[in-house]
């Protein structure tokens, strides 16, 4: 019978690049950084790894292919480096590979890394790509906002609301990242904005302004996991654990059946279900104290929050102006400044959220140092509404 | 042309972009001032995603509504303007209307009367119980200046032919061959080299047609006064001078339709004899006439069936459909007669693996879905394992070409290269379940709303301008009946 992953794992040491534009560094200086800073936080010699996961997803314009990017430029001393990609939800995927080896007691000790070099395609937005070679030739050569941006014609005609009032939400989303950015060195965005600014900037896919959008950067994170024995064993205390790590990939219904309104992201819903269930969260609104979610796009996070179980359907919109997602709202959103103004190095972003949940829980946010966080949720949405991957996962700490 | 095959139905299509004439005199009338005296009205022309094959696709769609598509045993589609040299283009568009792969097909090129003497032939063709298709279109460019851009339109025409209950029969036909180069477009050029117009009526329209019109009424006991709808493919002044040399009633000259769309080319006298069939009253005898390096010459007789062809309604329909616009520089940029910069993210590769393609050909060129014949349940594209009852090996082939579809959800997309920005997507849902995500053709900005009707039409996808090839598929387009506005 399967005993789930709840508080087998501990999380003993983590790191997070500089995010931006960071033309002076390829994928191996952003890697280090992270690592380094991870390594130091857990203090921990290179060999006590036992074994490592890398997240990559734009291999073309970064890396490579495979474990060898990873494993040559920490010069670990071949363990085994397994390298994942799930569309967006790749960063959380390394994770979840070293967190299921260490709780089925494969090892006591493994490493996740993240990481994406974006930022050397001479052009903006996220890189062209391939859907393959048969789907080449139906689908729309859409883009990011372009897909997400679905979101919010379905969303307005299902809930009846109108594009102008869910614009007003929009730009509150993203005006409230980027304020909590400020106080947040490693974020690539430090420039606060306001509504109007957000709400009269150029269109970039209807409905979604420059402003609804996240940024485009380069950076790495990276996770030291461990046994909870060994975290004891090593004399700590007050240590963070990994609640729940869930996962919900499509499996064509969105894309195949007019059944789904397109107003909602399916998977999302399923995952947090699960997530929920392997957490022991019972009502997530009174039992989280803070969120990383997807906001890819600022529609993004306001379909999440309903997808979550956060804000009732058809409500999220009240929420978001009422503040409850604020620094000082509820349940604080984006502390860290979100995907907004970190921008979305696909194979980071999911590590870079569990960062910024490890240091809260810790207590070593700095000044945006949330009062005594307890449970915190992590979400990515990889790919696009129609066909997507999601992934929730849930931190906490556990008293030693 | 005792064999009793007729004309069955006709169909017409002309892009819905017209572009005023008065645009184009504007823009390079400080060069050549002349063109004003051309500017009136307005051409019809192609979106960036049409093409010869798109657009005898839609007129064959039109020419075949309420008629059974097994029933066409042989396509032609004749044009000057075939995309593929060397790849059948009628049989493109076999595929994409959906008809069957034991059809003859074959491509008719090489002179502006490519289509009726297709037709000619096609009528002389005996011992064949199924149907003949002929698909007439032309996409011609002109060099940005030139006459022909003033006078060029783009426009598709179909007829069906057979011998069921004919709209029209055949009374006489007759060509002429005689090389007279009024013009001509070799291998190596994108345009057409035109001589001096006066030489061309009085050399050729005003020698060449008389010959075998004359030759023609000779065949019948047809007098002049017996023709009640003269339908001459050639310029505007030309129909009215020849008719009156001819002895033809002036009013009963078909309208060239030069201020709705311009010369088509291989396509104009089947859209010409299409306007008279609009118009033709049972017993009534239209003259048909292609020019190019000779003439043809036809006569039909309208019979008793063509009051039931709604035929007048049904030709309207496919010329009021437009969009005028005046923006010259767009007109260049979509006809690809300049190159302006979209930037890095239009280097794009769009090779297309042509395996994955034979592979996949039926929903491609087809939009062949699946429909599962244990749920029910629509869905595009066919795959192994039904989506909503998990059924395995359960789906059917399916078209949904023909089905209108209703908008779910939908964007305006500026950074997604396009030739005409934005790119228009979204999710669009089909009786019985389909849901596919599509790229919106010929739709403005602003006037996609979500649950709006829309009809699917055969488009270029993309261009791979490395190896010069393109490819197809189905888009959403404007449905007649049905508007919105956001």
């Amino acid at each position: 019978m399967a005993t789930g992953i709840a508080d087998k794992v501990a999380i003993i040491g983590m790191g997070c690049s500089r995010f931006g534009e960071r033309w002076d560094c390829g994928h191996e200086e952003l890697m280090l950084e992270a690592f380094q800073e991870a390594i130091a936080d857990a203090a921990m010699d290179k060999p006590e790894i036992e074994a490592a996961w890398l997240g990559v997803f734009f291999q073309e314009q970064n890396s490579g292919k495979s474990a060898l990017p990873l494993s040559q430029t920490l010069r670990l001393p071949n363990i085994p480096v397994t390298r994942v990609e799930n569309l967006c939800a790749t960063g959380t995927e390394a994770l979840r590979g070293a967190v299921y080896a260490v709780a089925a007691g494969a090892c006591d000790t493994a490493l996740a890394l993240g990481v994406e070099k974006l930022k050397d395609t001479g052009y903006a937005g996220l890189p062209e790509r391939t859907k393959g070679t048969f789907e080449d030739m139906w689908l729309p050569n859409s883009t990011a906002p372009g897909s997400f941006a679905q979101l919010a014609s379905a969303y307005a005609a299902t809930h009846k609301r109108s594009i102008d009032e869910m614009k007003q939400a929009m730009a509150h989303v993203s005006v409230k990242s980027h304020a909590n950015a400020m106080k947040n060195p490693k974020a690539h965005l430090h420039r606060k904005i306001t509504p109007e600014q957000a709400l009269n900037a150029p269109m970039i896919a209807y409905p979604l302004g420059l402003y609804d959008c996240c940024g485009v950067s380069d950076g790495a994170a990276c996770a030291i996991v461990t046994s909870v024995e060994n975290a004891r064993a090593r004399g700590l205390k007050d240590f963070v654990t990994v609640k729940a790590m869930q996962l919900a990939p499509s499996n064509g219904y969105e894309m195949s059946d007019s059944e789904w309104d397109g107003s909602y992201t399916v998977t999302t819903r399923l995952a947090a279900q699960r997530a929920y269930r392997e957490a022991g969260i019972k009502d997530p609104k009174k039992e989280l104290d803070m969120l990383e979610v997807h906001d890819c796009f600022s529609i993004t996070e306001l379909v999440v929050m309903e997808d979550l179980y956060l804000s009732e359907q058809g409500r999220a919109i009240n929420d978001i102006l009422d503040g409850v997602y604020d620094a000082d709202g509820n349940i604080p959103c984006q502390i860290d400044g979100g995907l907004k103004c970190f921008g979305h190095p696909i194979g980071a972003s999911g590590l870079r959220m569990v960062y910024e949940m490890y240091l809260q829980l810790r207590g070593r946010a700095g000044e945006r140092q949330l009062s005594n966080p307890a449970l915190g949720l992590t979400h990515n949405l990889g790919g696009i509404p129609v066909r997507n991957v999601a992934s929730v996962s849930v931190f906490g700490l556990l008293a030693a | 042309m005792q064999n009793n095959i007729g004309i069955i139905s006709f169909g017409t299509y002309v892009p819905t972009m017209r572009l005023q004439r008065k645009a184009i005199a504007d823009a390079v009338g400080w060069a050549t001032p002349g063109l004003q005296a051309l500017a009136s009205g307005s051409r019809a022309v192609a979106n960036w995603d049409e093409d010869a094959i798109t657009m005898a696709v839609e007129a064959g769609r039109h020419c075949l509504d309420g008629f059974e598509r097994a029933s066409v045993g042989t396509v032609t589609l004749a044009s000057t303007t075939l995309p593929f040299a060397d790849r059948s283009n009628s049989g493109i568009a076999v595929d994409a209307l959906n008809l069957n792969e034991n059809v003859g097909n074959a491509d008719s090129s090489g002179s502006r009367r490519a289509a009726s003497s297709a037709l000619i032939r096609a009528m002389n063709v005996s011992g064949q119980d199924k149907n003949t298709l002929l698909l007439a279109a032309d996409c011609r460019e002109a060099k940005p200046g030139s006459v022909q851009e003033l006078t060029y339109g783009h426009a598709a025409a179909a007829l069906l032919l057979g011998k069921n209950d004919p709209i029209a029969v055949p009374i006489a036909s007759a060509s002429i061959h005689r090389d007279l180069v009024d013009q001509f477009r070799s291998r190596e050029s994108s345009f057409d080299y035109a001589l001096e117009q006066r030489w061309v009526r009085d050399e050729g329209y005003f020698k060449i047609v008389p010959d075998a019109i004359k030759h023609v009424l000779e065949m019948t006991t047809l007098q002049p006064a017996d023709i009640h709808h003269f339908a001459l493919a050639g310029p505007v002044s030309v129909a009215g001078a020849l008719a009156k040399k001819l002895q033809f009633d002036n009013a009963n000259v078909t309208n060239p339709l030069h201020d709705e769309i311009g010369d088509s080319g291989v396509t104009q006298p089947i859209m010409l004899l299409s306007s008279a069939l609009a118009r033709a009253k049972p017993g009534e005898n239209i003259l048909l006439v292609g020019f190019g390096q000779g003439v043809d010459v036809l006569i039909f007789q309208a019979t008793d069936k063509i009051t039931q062809s709604q035929a007048q309604q049904k030709f309207n329909q496919s010329i009021q459909i437009k969009n005028t616009d005046d923006n010259y520089i767009r007109y260049l940029v979509l006809r690809q007669q300049l190159d302006l910069d979209y930037g890095i993210r239009a280097e794009r590769d769009n090779r297309t693996a042509l395996s994955t393609f034979y592979r996949k050909r039926d929903a491609i060129t087809g939009f062949i879905g699946g429909r599962c014949t244990s749920c029910g349940m629509l869905q595009f594209p066919k795959t192994p394992v039904c989506v909503r009852c998990d059924e395995t090996d359960t789906q059917a082939p399916e078209s949904l070409a023909e089905l209108t579809g209703k908008v779910k959800s939908f964007t305006e997309d500026w950074l997604a290269y396009t030739p005409c920005p934005p790119l228009i997507y979204g999710n669009v849902t089909f009786p019985d379940g389909a849901n596919v995500m599509m790229e919106f053709t010929d739709f403005s900005i602003g006037e996609l709303a979500v649950n709006q009707t829309v009809r699917m039409a055969f488009r270029i996808k993309d261009f791979d301008n490395k190896r010069n090839f393109r490819r197809y598929f189905w888009k959403p387009a404007p449905h007649t009946d049905t508007g919105g506005k956001r």
